[in-house]
């Protein structure tokens, strides 16, 4: 009997320490740097300015990629299940992350507080089949960073996000929300200025991706679906022709610039085009700051 | 001495059935009392070890007890609904870490436990071979549930449906099993484990399909209404999530309607505890209980039986052990002649005595040792055979 008693023990001893030896694993990592992944680079640069050293901050998307449509492969999704804090753009920005499994109680989504405020974006047409009646599978504009406003609110976000996960950390977060608050502030005023010198003048957006500048700016554009680094069909000419005719547009926002050819003909229709990029990923060079004041400037110079 | 243990053993082998029958009579009387008590024992220990280890759960109001054995040990009935929104909402409370659970479904008799990662970091299940679930329609499956169907990483599963008479129901859905967890020695071993956005997709909340507004889909469209698709029944929808088809998945309305069976909210401390309580002590639809308080009360039903089935053994025991008795006096009064030989050959009173004893002695060692082959079984295999005979 006490042989059996002893083996009961033993099993028990055994599944105890296997519970230790996780929990043990578990303090270990505790004493490194956090590591934050996030979903595309306006989210990566507010958590690097605030975080610092104090955490290791990933983006693994790559630079030629369009982060809103790039689809992480299964090792990038194992790497985002073992981050400390994976900080979410929200407004159905990154669509992979609704079919994938992550850690819910590490995801922060950054435009919680806001989305009341998000733009919906008909993409779909409605359809039916079965009992569940009419749906569609509706989009929202995602490129939400480009209303600074907007943009505040999501470092607030990250902020709360980064001195939930390093409280000791906290001041220094505070000392450097404050500077990146005046930035985006000081951008705020700029587009805001240049929103008012515009006019409501006609534009034109390369892409549909600047619905949250043109709310916020009253900014008066009309978006086609024009890629930079490919040439329209003569299709697409006749439809920008025909835009042209009712929407009188002398200026054109592009993501990345055009093909020289591209831009050449649209010079010959009396549109100019200027290169504001939405940084949603990686610069080559510089960072979100210097685009975002580069993107500006060009645009005042208008 | 060995010469009367030589004897009296040759004896007991010569009546060997009336042996057998002693020997069972006094194995039973010895072992059923001690293997119900450490049974009982064992399985309280396992059950309130796995409740302990749950601190609150949060569910539809309705049977208490229903609401934990589904939850923590994914058996019983489907306790009333909550939905989704409520993971939200403690989680925004910032007093808990809530866990959704939806445990409906089943595959091959093994419940499908819809979840999130953090399941798996609050049981401390770490993945023995493959990799955790990644996408929609990936699985995770318990090692018991591995042994038991035969399969690993690599390999699929079928959601079984919920009636054979639902012709009209959602199609089962072919799972990827991309990950075995290491034994736990609980009822997660049992279980295989999808993402909850998965258990919905098999629930039929979310589905993917063809894109109806692609010419290619011409012959699944029966009305078309300007921006208006209606869908005829030869609409194709995947019963499997790939590569391919994954995103044309979608869920229907917001997901903070989709239904939950549980949500374990993970305390940050003991006062977090008492404050979220406090919050839906009187919530007219949802109710939040302390598991081990329920298992508790479930456990005295069970020791109140154990206590009547216990006196009922005492009583039996003596009956048995006077029948025993009987059944040696009559014996030696039936062996009155051989004793007489016995003493006509040479043998003292003392020998014979004690050869009369060593029948009785081994008797008696053989039942102890019987009964403690069979107690040491119990305490191996019969706690999880109680287990689920209390659970079901």
């Amino acid at each position: 009997m006490r042989l059996f008693l002893a083996l009961a023990l033993f099993i028990l001893t055994a599944c105890e320490q296997g519970q230790d030896s996780q929990l043990a694993g578990d303090s270990e990592t505790a004493g490194r740097a956090p590591l934050i992944y996030t979903v595309n680079y306006p989210l990566a640069w507010m958590a690097q300015q605030l975080a610092g050293d104090a955490a290791r901050v990933m983006f693994p998307a790559p630079a030629e990629d369009d982060p809103a449509f790039w689809q992480p492969d299964v090792a990038t999704v194992l790497q985002y299940q073992q981050a400390d804090l994976v900080l979410l753009n929200g407004a159905n920005y990154a669509r992979w992350v609704a079919n994938v499994s992550l850690p819910a109680s590490r995801l922060v989504d950054t435009s919680a507080a806001y989305r009341e405020q998000l733009i919906a974006v008909d993409s779909d047409p409605v359809h039916s089949h079965g009992p569940a009646g009419e749906h569609s599978h509706g989009e929202l504009a995602f490129t939400t960073w480009l209303d600074m406003g907007l943009a505040q609110l999501q470092l607030q976000a990250v902020t709360s996000a980064l001195q939930h996960l390093m409280p000791g950390e906290s001041a220094v977060i505070e000392q450097r929300l404050a500077a990146l608050q005046q930035k985006l502030a000081t951008m705020d005023q700029r587009l805001l200025a240049t929103g008012r010198q515009l006019d409501d003048i006609p534009l034109l957006y390369s892409h549909p991706v600047y619905q949250y500048l043109q709310r916020r700016y009253h900014l008066n554009g009309r978006a086609v679906h024009w890629e930079p680094d490919k040439v329209p069909s003569e299709t697409q000419w006749s439809a920008l022709e025909s835009l042209l005719r009712s929407h009188p547009a002398q200026v054109m926002l592009w993501e990345a610039p055009p093909l020289p050819e591209v831009e050449l003909r649209l010079n010959k229709l009396g549109v100019k085009t200027v290169v504001f990029s939405p940084m949603g990923n990686r610069p080559p060079q510089g960072d979100f700051n210097s685009g975002m004041v580069a993107n500006i400037a060009r645009l005042e110079q208008l | 001495m060995s010469g009367v243990f030589f004897l009296a053993w040759r004896y007991l082998l010569w009546h060997r059935w009336k042996t057998v029958i002693l020997l069972l009579a006094v194995t039973l009387v010895i072992y059923v009392p001690l293997g119900l008590q450490l049974l009982v024992q064992q399985t309280a220990t396992d059950m309130t070890a796995r409740a302990d280890r749950s601190p609150l759960l949060l569910g539809g109001r309705g049977s208490p007890l229903e609401l934990v054995l589904n939850s923590l040990y994914f058996s019983a009935g489907l306790p009333p609904a909550l939905n989704y929104g409520q993971v939200d909402e403690l989680r925004a409370s910032g007093l808990v870490k809530p866990i959704p659970l939806y445990v409906r479904f089943q595959s091959q008799g093994h419940p499908i436990v819809g979840t999130n990662l953090d399941y798996f970091a609050f049981r401390g299940l770490p993945i023995a071979a493959g990799r955790q679930m990644v996408s929609l329609g990936e699985a995770v499956i318990g090692a018991r549930v591995a042994e038991r169907l035969g399969i690993g990483a690599g390999e699929s599963i079928v959601s079984s449906p919920e009636s054979v008479f639902d012709l009209a129901g959602v199609y089962p859905l072919k799972m990827q099993v991309v990950g075995v967890l290491a034994s736990a020695y609980s009822q997660d071993d049992n279980a295989i484990f999808v993402d909850v956005k998965t258990a919905w997709v098999i629930q039929g909340l979310g589905h993917g399909h063809q894109d109806l507004a692609q010419p290619e889909s011409a012959a699944s469209v029966l009305k078309k209404d300007g921006d208006r698709i209606v869908a005829n029944a030869a609409l194709v929808q995947y019963n499997e999530i790939t590569a391919d088809n994954i995103d044309s998945f979608h869920f229907h309305g917001d997901s903070d309607h989709n239904p939950l069976t549980a949500i374990l909210p993970v305390p940050a401390d003991d006062k977090a505890g008492v404050l979220i309580q406090g919050r839906y002590q009187s919530h007219p639809q949802l109710q939040i209980v302390q598991p081990r308080a329920i298992i508790d009360e479930l456990l005295d039903t069970v020791f109140a039986v154990q206590r009547y089935v216990l006196v009922a053994m005492a009583l039996v025991g003596v009956a048995t052990a006077a029948v025993v008795l009987l059944v040696f006096l009559l014996s030696l009064r039936a062996r009155r002649a051989e004793m007489d030989t016995m003493s006509r050959l040479g043998g003292s009173r003392v020998a014979i005595g004690s050869l009369m004893l060593a029948e009785i002695v081994i008797v008696l060692l053989a039942s102890v040792l019987l009964a403690a082959l069979l107690t040491g079984a119990t305490l191996i295999w019969g706690g999880p055979l109680l287990q689920a005979v209390v659970m079901n």
